[in-house]
């Protein structure tokens, strides 16, 4: 048997990792995956304590969890197909209308 | 036997995470995140939940990212290279995000390590898991399914160019 | 569960049993279609090397392997070259989770007076007898839209890619209507576990009290709309005719595999001919009873595994032999027509069968 904190020591690494690539990054599909990462992360963190008490209460949550980060996905990808059909760009940083 | 699957697929996980942070190329990010997606199924099969696993599989590796390459492709980013970000936010972004790591490593140690597992096998068979879902997350699970009639509407919506496509040929589009 | 060297060495051969079967059905296949389509179009097909054609696959192979191999200049070298093999990883670990033959008990063995194996051991000719067997058959072929899709984007050639999305849009589109008519032998079977499906199946429908039909799901009231349905996505899933818009040999060149030449083409080759033997293999499975043999009862020894095994085999063959007369004998569909197709036709009919299902179910008639 692996212990917990194992797979809690992996989420919060990819977590790290999830982080990192948002704060870094200007691809706006790139900083979307990264996102994943970090939803991903959460997961595991879930299903991890769901093992650890023996409930299913984590594993139902993640189920919800993956259903919230399609629809998710689909919208915010539709998002950016729009910003890229008006400004011909996918750079974050080029997104500066409402800048002072 | 479980570690070494253990240290092999963590270890999968986390360099095709790096890849999708470091490299260039949204095409090979995406391909690096399946993998890092198919890692973890692997996890959550050794955490006893292989219905979770499988459905990880179909949901995220199988559905979400082929959503991911086919508007990476079909918006043709090969051809738009991303501006490389100026090194004060590229610093600060790795102190930053290496602080909260650190920290979250540190914390967890301290407090979220567990001596034992319960007694008995954890009940996690399709059928415990359906049983849960359609009696006491029946409404969490009615919901969903109107969030996902929202996103597809909002999607259609979003992308389309100008308004929506005429409903006769004749017709000029509004 | 702890393993042994015993139940190590077990399934060693059961891997290289299936990786055997798998590994030849290019060859096999390659003739069945190519002297199959010869004799539904009223032509000798190749009959040159060796008798009957029967040595063209060996032929074919030397000249895969001899040819040379060209990478395009602007193409993403790692994609390109990595692309074949996404697509044959789902044909290749599909087969892991279909059972193949009965389950018997290994009797005791010896030579020359010496015992080789302590019988007694339980032998299920299955790879992985997982507790979700038909989740991950779908979870597995949703991967492979990744071959096609990334060796459309990796050629750099706009054929390729268009080839390469509309592809890929097609099998998304229909995995649906796929899983969805998987789902009612589910409800049936009770389990997940494709062993419990396919015994679910051997037992007998009785009608006017003598004529004995065996209860493939095939034959049964309330899931034959969903083999039709799961037949036509399996046509649609391996981009096989009707529905080979990936290929589409009239319009797009040949579609995401225009620019590979010698191995690599023959690995997508190859992925295609595994992908339509690993569906055969799913549909036989849950619908045409795996490895029952109808009207006999297959004892738990090795005569009754082996004979399993060979009406498995069989049935495969006929399935994998259907796929090659459709293709010969039914035109393609245009591409709207396809995906009208795939989202109002066939999933509506996957729902409404897996209502028809559970109220057979409630009704208590199955």
């Amino acid at each position: 048997m692996i212990p917990t904190h194992w797979f809690l020591i992996l989420s919060a690494i990819l977590f790290t990792i999830g982080v990192c690539g948002v704060l870094t990054r200007r691809n706006g599909i790139t900083i979307f995956m990264c996102i994943e990462l970090m939803i991903n992360a959460v997961n595991l963190t879930f299903i991890a304590y769901a093992r650890q008490f023996h409930q299913l209460h984590g594993l139902l949550f993640v189920f919800f969890i993956m259903a919230v980060a399609a629809a998710e996905a689909a919208v915010g990808l539709a998002i950016f197909i729009s910003l890229f059909h008006h400004r011909d760009t996918i750079d974050v940083d080029e997104a500066n209308l409402m800048h002072w | 036997m479980q570690f070494a699957i253990f240290f092999f697929f963590a270890a999968v996980a986390v360099i095709f995470a790096l890849v999708v942070v470091l490299h260039r190329n949204p095409v090979v990010g995406a391909l690096s995140l399946v993998a890092s997606f198919f890692a973890l199924a692997v996890m959550y099969v050794l955490l006893e939940a292989p219905f979770l696993a499988a459905l990880q599989v179909i949901v995220y590796a199988g559905a979400i990212m082929v959503l991911f390459l086919f508007v990476i492709m079909l918006l043709n980013l090969q051809h738009h290279p991303e501006t490389p970000t100026r090194p004060v936010q590229q610093f600060l972004g790795y102190t930053t995000s290496a602080g909260f790591g650190i920290a979250l490593v540190y914390y967890l140690l301290k407090y979220a390590v567990f001596e034992k597992l319960p007694e008995g096998p954890f009940q996690s068979d399709v059928r415990a898991i359906g049983i849960t879902l359609f009696e006491r997350y029946i409404f969490p699970f009615e919901m969903v399914s109107i969030l996902l009639l929202a996103a597809i509407v909002g999607a259609l919506l979003l992308s389309a160019r100008k308004g929506l496509p005429p409903k006769h040929p004749h017709e000029v589009a509004p | 569960m702890a393993w042994d060297a015993t139940d190590i060495a077990l399934s060693i051969v059961k891997i290289a049993i299936v990786l055997f079967v798998m590994l030849n059905i290019t060859p096999v296949m390659a003739w069945v279609e190519r002297r199959g389509s010869a004799l539904i179009q009223d032509r000798p097909g190749p009959n040159r090397v060796g008798p009957f054609g029967l040595l063209q696959a060996i032929a074919d192979a030397l000249k895969f392997i001899l040819k040379e191999d060209i990478i395009p200049d602007r193409a993403h070298r790692m994609l390109y070259t990595l692309a074949p093999a996404f697509g044959l990883l789902p044909a290749l670990t599909t087969i892991a989770v279909v059972p193949w033959g009965r389950g018997f008990r290994i009797p005791e063995m010896t030579i020359a007076g010496r015992k080789l194996f302590a019988g007694g051991r339980w032998f299920e000719p299955i790879v992985a007898d997982v507790n979700v067997g038909i989740l991950v058959i779908f979870a597995l072929a949703s991967l492979g839209v990744y071959g096609i899709v990334t060796a459309g984007w990796a050629s750099n050639n706009k054929y390729s890619l268009f080839g390469g999305i509309r592809a890929s849009a097609q099998m998304i589109s229909y995995e649906l209507s796929l899983t969805l008519a998987a789902v009612s032998v589910l409800l049936v079977a009770g389990s997940l576990k494709l062993t419990d499906v396919v015994w679910k199946q051997a037992g007998y429908f009785v009608l006017f009290d003598t004529v004995k039909i065996p209860a493939w799901n095939v034959f049964s009231p309330a899931m034959w709309l969903s083999f039709i349905v799961f037949v036509v996505s399996g046509f649609a899933e391996t981009n096989r005719l009707p529905f080979d818009f990936a290929e589409a040999e009239a319009e797009l060149v040949a579609g995401y595999h225009t620019e590979y030449s010698s191995m690599k083409f023959a690995l997508f080759f190859m992925a295609e001919y595994m992908a339509m033997g690993t569906m055969s293999a799913v549909i036989a499975t849950l619908f045409l009873g795996g490895w029952d043999i109808p009207w006999y009862h297959e004892p738990p020894t090795f005569l009754g595994f082996a004979l399993s095994g060979l009406f498995m085999l069989l049935k495969c063959a006929f399935l994998m032999f259907v796929f090659v007369w459709v293709r010969w004998t039914i035109p393609r569909l245009k591409y709207d027509i396809l995906m009208r197709l795939g989202w109002k036709v066939f999933l509506p009919m996957a729902i409404v069968n897996i209502v028809l299902v559970a109220a057979f179910i409630a009704g208590g008639w199955i």
